[in-house]
């Protein structure tokens, strides 16, 4: 999957990388700022606790009724 | 492992470990034997950070200033970009409708809230370098990751149409016909992205959105009470008529419209793909300031700007975005009266390109897909695509004759303001983080503000629905 994901896929040389343009890149830049690296490293997935896991579905369960009662406020207006 | 360059590397060096040319230079945290694949967007961000360099190693009052000006952008162009088509229909309709007393130290206070928020990403960005999709779905899984997807995929699609809608009833006050007004300001899209690099981009939607102050002229042809003016920011006044459903509406929409989940995902994409680091972070912060500053200043001017409605006893019930432009002309005469428009026409131009790139930055994150402005239209295909898509679609839908403009984006204002709750307890949990930012976890004093930002929302979200579900029950809570 990391492979899949190459900044440089599905497209055609057109020039080379100059040894300026190399130095330049690895001195100018965060080792974790080039495209490749990153996608070699994702941060790891974490364990959500019980209080976190309450928390995201009580928030989703907030957000999908107060949908609901916009689509109501506009089904009224409507009407 | 690819070992050597091929075809389908677009100017990309793939170095094997082994024959790195500066391998002294090269990352420890590499996997043994891995590859770096030098590409154009990794080229162009290292000459901005070159310059970045250049000017951090001189001393003195100009290559500061100069720095500044390399470093600014994201936080100038989230905050400006927020004060959108819709927003600033909610600040004129606020004005007509209830003048300035309640309102002028409440939007002063949202933009202090968008402050609080936007600092979070700031340096959720520059720590990681990565954007806010990307890192919920691999803090979180993709399960959370989606939810969080969808709700920005929605938002911004339904805030994109009322962009379209500003920019057509902008124009509109000049002649022009909403086809061509569409269209052309998708041209205008278009043609930013064409410039395929993040600083050139960044430049032009900078100096376009600073045409957001058009509406101070605009307050000032008024000839506001300042007297009354500073009164009102400094004592506060009880909200005008009471707390019904029509105030809770405006409160909602103009609070939806300085703090919205897009925000959040765009001003960390723009950093990482402007390649601020933790060193960057000051400047990033007085950025984000000097962006909600200009924006409070708009926002005011807009409400100052259609207050003469509201001391006249207008009714703004039936003004769309231009009407407002017609409706001031007695107040501030022809030039003022274009001016208007033409600040609304701007704000929903400058909010269809940040919010349309949100959410390409967005899709590419999750979709693994390159995403960066500094890319090629050949390399960025989907990342371009997505963004042109959206707004086509967006811009499409407008087209369609009769939609009740006011309406629409006082509702879109409040699911923005619904959706920021769950947005915000996923950068919350981010920036308090320690395996990714390290010392740069939040202190006592932000989480306490970006709580009380929470707190506000949630209640806010409430009331709005007790006022749709049982309006008398706000008598309860001191309404009518």
């Amino acid at each position: 999957m990391v492979k899949e994901f190459n900044a440089a896929a599905g497209a055609e040389v057109s020039a080379e990388v100059s040894r300026e343009e190399f130095t330049s890149v690895m001195t100018a830049l965060e080792p974790d700022q080039i495209v490749s690296t990153k996608e070699h490293h994702h941060c790891p997935r974490r364990r959500l606790t019980r209080t976190e896991m309450l928390l995201f579905w009580a928030l989703r369960i907030y957000l999908v009724f107060m949908v609901g009662v916009v689509v109501y406020q506009i089904w009224t207006s409507v009407r | 492992m690819k070992e050597t360059k091929t075809a389908s590397e677009p100017r990309g060096l793939t170095i094997p470990r082994s024959n790195a040319l500066n391998e002294d230079a090269l990352n420890d945290q590499r996997k043994p034997g891995s590859d770096v694949v030098i590409t154009h967007e990794d080229i162009d961000r290292a000459h901005d950070r070159e310059r970045v360099s250049e000017m951090r190693a001189q001393h003195g009052f100009r290559p500061r200033l100069r720095l500044f000006w390399l470093l600014i952008g994201p936080g100038i162009l989230v905050m400006l970009g927020e004060n959108d088509g819709p927003s600033m229909v909610s600040y004129a309709a606020t004005g007509a409708r209830f003048g300035i007393g309640f309102f002028v130290p409440f939007i002063a206070l949202t933009f202090l809230m968008a402050c609080v928020v936007q600092e979070m990403t700031v340096r959720l960005g520059a720590a990681t370098h990565r954007g806010h999709a990307e890192l919920i779905f691999d803090r979180f899984g993709p399960f959370w990751g989606w939810f969080s997807m969808i709700d920005l995929m929605v938002g911004n699609f339904l805030t994109l149409v009322t962009e379209f809608i500003a920019i057509r009833a902008g124009l509109g006050f000049f002649g022009v016909r909403p086809a061509v007004a569409v269209l052309g300001a998708l041209l205008v899209l278009s043609v930013a992205l064409m410039t395929h690099r993040y600083w050139t981009w960044e430049r032009i939607i900078l100096g376009a959105a600073m045409f957001n102050l058009m509406f101070v002229p605009v307050a000032l042809m008024t000839h506001p009470h300042w007297g009354t003016v500073g009164r009102a920011l400094v004592t506060g006044r009880p909200l005008p008529g009471g707390l019904t459903q029509e105030t809770v509406l405006v409160l909602l929409a103009d609070i939806g419209a300085t703090v919205t989940p897009w925000m959040l995902f765009f001003q960390q994409s723009a950093i990482a793909d402007k390649g601020l680091t933790t060193r960057d972070i000051r400047f990033g912060r007085v950025d984000t300031v000097l962006g909600a500053a200009l924006a409070t200043v708009a926002a005011l001017a807009t409400m100052l700007a259609t207050a003469p409605l509201f001391m006249h006893h207008m009714s703004a019930a039936n003004f769309e975005a231009a009407e407002f432009a017609q409706a001031l002309q007695p107040f501030v005469g022809h030039w003022g009266a274009a001016l208007f428009a033409l600040g609304i026409f701007e704000a929903g131009m400058v909010a269809a390109i940040t919010i349309s790139t949100s959410s390409a930055y967005a899709f590419g994150e999750v979709a693994r897909r390159p995403h960066s402005l500094n890319l090629p239209f050949k390399q960025g295909r989907a990342f371009y695509l997505v963004l042109l898509v959206e707004a086509a679609a967006a811009a499409g839908l407008v087209l369609i004759p009769g939609i009740p403009l006011v309406y629409i984006v006082l509702l879109v204002n409040v699911i923005a303001v619904l959706a920021m709750p769950p947005a915000l307890l996923f950068l919350y949990m981010l920036v308090n983080d320690r395996e990714i930012m390290g010392a740069l976890v939040s202190p006592l004093w932000a989480n306490v503000l970006a709580l009380g930002v929470v707190i506000v929302l949630i209640g806010a979200g409430l009331l709005f629905g007790v006022s749709v579900i049982a309006p008398n029950a706000l008598a309860l809570v001191g309404g009518k």
